[in-house]
């Protein structure tokens, strides 16, 4: 029922009243001529009320002059008078317009793009990739080629097997498979020996191949022979086999570094001046609001972002951002003495910690000062730490 | 079925005669609406009286509102009626129905 009533309000009708001495004659013909009349309630002794279809209205008129009615409109209603009135605002037809343009407009540029499959860091790498690409929140889905990032992905980043982009609506989607790293192949056909990497005071070791020529307690230098892969039988008559080395080594070995003491120091404070710039970031352009240039040599950014939140928990491309520029000054410093040694210590021994190797065991630090001939002081660090020294050096022929 | 006898019981009275598909519709006991022009009335409750196959209104006044069928005048009475939908095939009476008159 409700259908039809919809239906009927779609095409649009009429409430008309008859008036005329016989109004039977009217609905009967009507009715034959196929012009839907309902809702025919009796007014008076000589006038009915009904709604009749828009389209039955027009046809209408010869029915009634032939039955000597008269037929007057009540009232018009439905979707066809709706728009009637939408025929002068042009205004309305433009806005219409506008929208149409718009919403094609957004639905062909990328509002979201996501990584997945790898982790922080090499996901940081991809967006800087995509980025140099050109390729970013706003930019336009039919000037990108999936394939080519895809591939070019592969070709820049060295840890990723398998790269899949795909474009989907406005999202842009990254399938990452990270590469296994290849296990070190060992090639154990081939004859070695194991050598000391650098001096060190032996602790241990560990051989599973070969014949080992030293033992605890031993100093070695760089290059000493630790393990050799020529095994030799008892029996001299047996003649001589050569396999390839393999083994731990630990020994106790030493860095050391050397940092020149000075009393001087450049620190940077910030002198409490201040300066705010707003931006509203659209799409990742930045249009500024308020603020204008830094009256400041040189200072220091805090940056403040906000970002617009859509439906469901999504962020949308649009956000504010309020810089704060706090103006820094350099200032030179004297140190104490403490605070000058202190401060060569640390430097030093982060010195140091950079250039050790990773599997490596710290076992002491001596700290000592010292001054040469010219009078310069200086900081010399030395770290004392176990690590395995062996490293397999190939025996040519056999 | 009361319905049915009291048309068979007309169609004896007028002694009309069944046409030969009436007939052979009789004998493979097809639905008697389908065949012919005879009209049909459907009452649904007191509100409601849908009547097909009918020939013109003939009356149509807020107490009785009177069909002219090929078999007569159905006479339809009660009180605030409106005719729900009207075309050439079927007509919906609405409203307080009190009496279904077959009139001849």
């Amino acid at each position: 029922m409700f259908l039809v009533h919809l239906w009927n309000y779609i095409r649009g009708y009429v409430i008309i009243i008859a008036k005329g001495k016989s109004v039977e004659r009217f609905i009967n013909i009507c009715a034959k001529r196929q012009i839907l009349l309902w809702n025919i309630v009796r007014q008076d002794e000589s006038s009915i009320i009904c709604m009749a279809s828009a389209r039955g209205f027009k046809l209408m008129r010869p029915a009634a002059k032939k039955s000597g009615c008269s037929v007057h409109i009540l009232n018009k209603r439905g979707l066809p008078f709706f728009f009637k009135g939408f025929k002068k605002r042009k205004g309305f037809k433009a806005g219409l317009l506008v929208f149409g343009l718009l919403f094609i407009l957004f639905t062909s540029m990328i509002w979201e793009i996501e990584i997945k499959g790898c982790e922080e860091a090499t996901a940081a790498q991809i967006m800087e990739l995509l980025r140099a690409e050109k390729v970013g929140l706003g930019s336009f889905k039919m000037k990108l080629d999936p394939k080519k990032i895809a591939s070019q992905i592969l070709i820049d980043m060295d840890d990723v097997a398998w790269a899949g982009v795909e474009i989907r609506g406005v999202k842009l989607t990254v399938s990452i498979e990270s590469a296994v790293e290849k296990p070190e192949i060992v090639d154990y056909s081939q004859v070695c020996d194991l050598v000391a990497e650098r001096d060190g005071l032996i602790t241990g070791f560990e051989v599973l191949a070969g014949s080992t020529r030293i033992k605890e307690g031993d100093t070695v230098k760089a290059g000493q022979l630790l393990v050799a892969g020529t095994l030799e039988a008892k029996y001299p008559e047996f003649g001589t086999r050569s396999v390839h080395a393999m083994g731990r080594v630990f020994a106790r070995t030493w860095y050391e570094g050397r940092l020149p003491i000075s009393y001087e120091y450049v620190r940077r404070f910030r002198t409490g001046e201040r300066h705010e710039n707003t931006f509203v970031r659209i799409l990742g352009a930045k249009i500024g609001l308020f603020g204008n240039k830094v009256p400041y040599e040189q200072y220091e950014i805090v940056s403040l972002d906000k970002t617009m939140a859509g439906p469901f928990g999504t962020r949308l491309p649009i956000g504010l951002t309020v810089e704060t520029y706090y103006e820094i000054k350099e200032k030179v410093v004297q140190l104490t003495r403490e605070e000058a040694e202190e401060l060569a210590k640390e430097q030093a021994r982060q010195k140091l910690l950079s250039q050790l190797p990773a599997d490596i065991r710290l076992l002491d630090e001596k700290v000592s000062l010292v001054t040469d001939d010219s009078g310069k002081e200086y900081v010399e660090i030395i770290l004392e730490c176990e690590e395995d020294i062996a490293k397999p050096v190939p025996i040519g022929g056999d | 079925m009361k319905r049915s006898n009291k048309q068979a019981k007309q169609k004896s009275e007028k002694k009309s005669v069944l046409s030969m598909g009436e007939r052979l519709a009789r004998l493979f006991e097809i639905p008697s609406d389908v065949i012919g022009s005879r009209p049909k009335v459907t009452a649904v409750g007191r509100g409601e009286v849908l009547i097909e196959n009918f020939k013109g209104i003939m009356d149509f006044k807020e107490d009785c509102v009177r069909i002219n069928t090929s078999n007569g005048v159905i006479k339809v009475m009660g009180s605030k009626l409106t005719i729900k939908e009207i075309t050439s095939e079927e007509i919906i009476i609405g409203g307080k129905v009190s009496n279904i008159d077959y009139d001849a």
